[in-house]
């Protein structure tokens, strides 16, 4: 019976001293650093698929000029901006990495809607593989937004609960992470007039 | 009289209690039907012929290659998104091996005329969005399209196994590694330095408590490189375990018990096989491909 509470209290102390959210803030703030490092490689994914999508699309569309060039565009743009592990905590930089990303997204699906005009192109298998290796990466990039927020999340209410907080405050100074955001543009539909 | 007055009292606690976790709760569109087995076939498109026959070539399938590929067919979506789905029931059932993350489902909802190929992590190689795609377009939904669901079912389901076959091996699944999880360790190691603490100084609590209050610190600085007030917490926290150690130690005269028996692997992810079924733990990251007939 004594070895009993002999062990309890044992656990109750190792516990204690786990509690102080040391270790598992850390391990929270890598997990938040791994999310996004899986949010920068489905980018990079697409922004990869892109050239290869335009080459198809205008040997079929020669009328839709102007649209490509804003893909082409928006892609240049959006593969120049990238964040560091420190930049997660920059407001800015991420409002600035949401635009660019969210621009690239508008003038991809704007693409797609145009091209259901051209049923040649359409029936091509090439095109037809393009546009389901772009929509696993869209579906990719929500997979991973999704997973990062929920990190993001995690870490940011760890940081401000006690005891954890005050480990923080003296020990570990980490800093609260931003939030990847679905741009309000990228959701809606676009508009298109013939 | 007061008897019945603190039960309302803890009645009421319980129900206000009850209430906030049920309204902390959000309720999802459209619920992850439980896993039956290999075959889930909750629209009711395929003959049962042929759901038996998928459910053996499948279990074979994975006793072969340890890699696990589930088909679910709904009725409809009730407007929840395809690929929201897919992941929902894919992030429930873990289909394939915890590591190796080779799973794959097919879902097909039958009212939308939308079907999904969801490829797990270790999938990914062999059958990625492209083939995904075109297993999809090729094969399954021209038979959707004459309404052989059976046909489509079959074909699709092997050319998802044609596609990974040789990818894994039944032998990779029994090199899982055995995660040693860090509370544990961190467990077992105080509880060592605790009990030979108490066991030294166990006649001596005063000395203890200064060997505590003294080592406590020191370690802290050391392995975990702590400084300033965390340190101060420790010396005290050290001189009260010491304290408390070889006060225990005392009072149950225990000298030499270790208490650090049982920690064996913390092993997951067993992949049934024998009677009931259930996934292996695999992960999925949103890869494959979503069509329609």
């Amino acid at each position: 019976m004594k070895r009993i509470i002999h062990f309890g209290v044992l656990l109750l102390v190792a516990m204690l001293l786990s509690s102080c959210g040391y270790n598992s803030l850390q391990t929270q703030e890598e997990t938040v650093f791994k999310a996004w490092a899986d949010i920068e490689s489905t980018l990079q994914r697409r922004a990869d698929l892109i050239p290869n999508l335009v080459a198809t699309v205008k040997g079929y569309a020669t009328h839709e000029q102007e649209t490509l060039q804003k893909v082409i565009e928006a892609r240049a743009k959006a593969t120049s901006i990238q964040l560091s592990p420190a930049d997660l905590s920059n407001p800015a930089a991420m409002q600035q990495l949401q635009a660019s990303q969210g621009a690239l997204s508008s003038a991809l699906s704007r693409l797609m809607v145009v091209v259901e005009q051209y049923p040649d192109l359409k029936a091509n298998q090439n095109f037809l593989d393009l546009q389901n290796q772009l929509e696993g990466t869209e579906n990719r990039i929500n997979v991973a937004r999704q997973r990062y927020n929920e990190a993001v999340e995690m870490f940011n209410g760890s940081i401000r609960k006690f005891p954890a907080s005050l480990t923080n405050k003296f020990l570990l100074h980490l800093v609260k992470k931003e939030y990847f955001k679905a741009e309000e543009t990228a959701k809606a539909v676009p508009k298109v007039t013939f | 009289m007061r008897n019945t007055l603190l039960t309302k009292r803890l009645v009421g606690l319980f129900l206000a209690l009850s209430l906030i976790f049920l309204g902390t709760r959000p309720v999802p569109a459209l619920e992850v039907p439980p896993l039956k087995g290999r075959v889930n076939d909750y629209a009711g498109i395929l003959a049962p012929a042929t759901a038996r026959q998928l459910e053996a070539v499948l279990q074979n399938f994975e006793t072969e290659e340890s890699t696990q590929i589930v088909l679910l067919t709904v009725p409809s979506l009730d407007g929840a998104s395809l690929e929201d789905f897919s992941l929902r029931v894919v992030e429930k059932w873990k289909p394939g091996q915890n590591k190796l993350d080779n799973g794959a489902l097919l879902l097909i909802a039958k009212n939308d005329r939308k079907l999904r190929i969801e490829v797990g992590y270790g999938l990914e190689g062999k059958l990625t969005d492209l083939v995904s795609g075109r297993i999809i377009r090729d094969i399954i939904t021209p038979r959707f399209k004459e309404g052989n669901f059976d046909q489509g079912v079959i074909d699709g389901i092997s050319a998802m196994m044609a596609v990974v076959k040789g990818e894994f091996a039944t032998t990779d699944s029994n090199r899982r590694q055995n995660r040693s999880g860090d509370p544990g360790a961190m467990l077992i190691f105080f509880l060592v330095i605790f009990s030979v603490l108490g066991r030294i100084l166990a006649r001596t609590p005063w000395l203890a408590a200064g060997v505590g209050a003294v080592f406590a610190p020191v370690f802290g600085a050391l392995a975990l490189s702590l400084g300033g007030l965390m340190l101060l917490a420790l010396a005290l926290l050290g001189f009260i375990g010491g304290l408390i150690a070889a006060r225990m130690a005392n009072a149950t005269g225990v000298s030499s018990h270790g208490y650090w028996g049982g920690s064996g692997g913390f092993s997951s992810g067993s992949s049934g096989g024998f009677g009931g079924f259930s996934g292996g733990g695999g992960s999925f990251g949103g890869g494959g491909a979503s069509g329609g007939w």
